[in-house]
């Protein structure tokens, strides 16, 4: 996924706004990361360039 | 059946489809020989040979009632989200309206669907749409950050209609638009029909009244909300040998009854506006 979508991402639980952690960049792709909400704390992972967004 | 329930059999349901290549919902007629049975179902319901053409082998499963219309009516530079993408059809499509300054994001609870989209997206070079795990009864997406949410025979399959389209609005820009298409009932279901996970699966049992759904997407603060194309859909016709033959066989009804039932249920293409408030007060003195 790429960077600048983070900010039209939402958590999908409490509609906090989330962090984004990243592990793997690949030109301008994240590849490997998670997300944490800033508000409910629950994280999210970022895999093969796919947020899991399912709510927890 | 419960609502966590009945998201687990779709979603094993769906994930079967990709990998059975299997067709769901669509009408079938004996047409267009040499295409496969998916690109026959999308011509059916009024996609044209070039945006067939256009988007990458594997990207159209033959999983929707179709959504032309909504895709003609996109702009350059919109952003869109496609609740249940499926293996990404709908979001290619969109892609090529919207251009390289536009945005697609397709949601879709079966991480089997996702990773197919995700791999016709890298066949198909695009840049401009992005793929999430994601319920859309849940919508990932920030509050008013869409131009424009589309959906193709998705959301009779939520056991919560409601709160996918008070999401909607939610994540809707001011003066953004709703522009769906889906299968409505006119009549109620038999109970037999109301009960089998192969016709919910099928799009069929858990499609609720046309006006229910109408009034679902008002309720959710949804104006101008129109119909723009109503279908009948014959349940004999349904493609998804997973519905109508596992139904027939199950319930043991003869074709008659069948047809009966399949006049029930028609296929809607409906739109709706998150408009912008404008407070017109006028007072009329006297």
């Amino acid at each position: 996924m790429k960077k600048d979508l983070v900010n039209i991402l939402c958590c999908p639980t409490c509609k906090g706004d989330l962090k984004l952690k990243v592990e793997k960049e690949e030109s301008g792709e994240i590849i490997l990361g998670s997300f944490t909400c800033e508000k409910c704390k629950c994280t999210y992972s970022i895999e093969d360039g796919i947020p899991d967004l399912l709510p927890k | 059946m419960k609502e966590k329930e009945i998201k687990k059999i779709v979603r094993e349901g769906y994930a079967n489809i990709v990998q059975k290549k299997n067709s769901c919902c669509g009408p079938v007629r004996p047409c267009c020989e040499g295409a496969t049975p998916a690109e026959n179902i999308s011509k059916n319901i009024g996609y044209t040979e070039e945006e067939l053409k256009s988007v990458p082998e594997g990207a159209n499963l033959g999983l929707g009632c179709g959504n032309p219309i909504a895709l003609a009516s996109l702009q350059k530079g919109e952003t869109v989200l496609d609740l249940g993408s499926g293996a990404g059809f709908d979001c290619f499509l969109a892609a090529n309206k919207v251009g390289k300054n536009g945005k697609v994001i397709g949601v879709d609870m079966t991480s089997e669907m996702i990773e197919k989209a995700r791999e016709n997206a890298e066949k198909g070079n695009y840049k401009n749409v992005e793929f999430r795990l994601g319920e859309i009864e849940n919508i990932p997406a920030a509050d008013n950050s869409i131009d424009v949410v589309i959906s193709n025979c998705v959301i009779n399959l939520s056991p919560n209609k409601a709160k996918v389209f008070k999401e909607t609005f939610r994540v809707l820009k001011l003066g953004g638009r709703l522009m769906v298409s889906d299968i409505v009932l006119l009549k109620e279901l038999p109970e037999f029909i109301k009960k089998s996970v192969e016709a919910y699966v099928g799009c069929i049992s858990g499609a609720i009244m046309k006006e229910k759904y109408l009034e679902a997407i008002k309720e959710a603060g949804f104006q101008n909300v129109n119909i723009i194309d109503e279908t009948s859909y014959p349940i004999e016709l349904l493609s998804n040998d997973l519905t109508a033959k596992a139904v027939i066989k199950k319930a043991g009804i003869a074709s008659e009854e069948l047809k009966a039932i399949g006049n029930t249920v028609v296929s809607i293409k409906v739109e709706g506006k998150k408009q912008e408030i404008k407070q017109n007060i006028f007072i009329k003195f006297q």
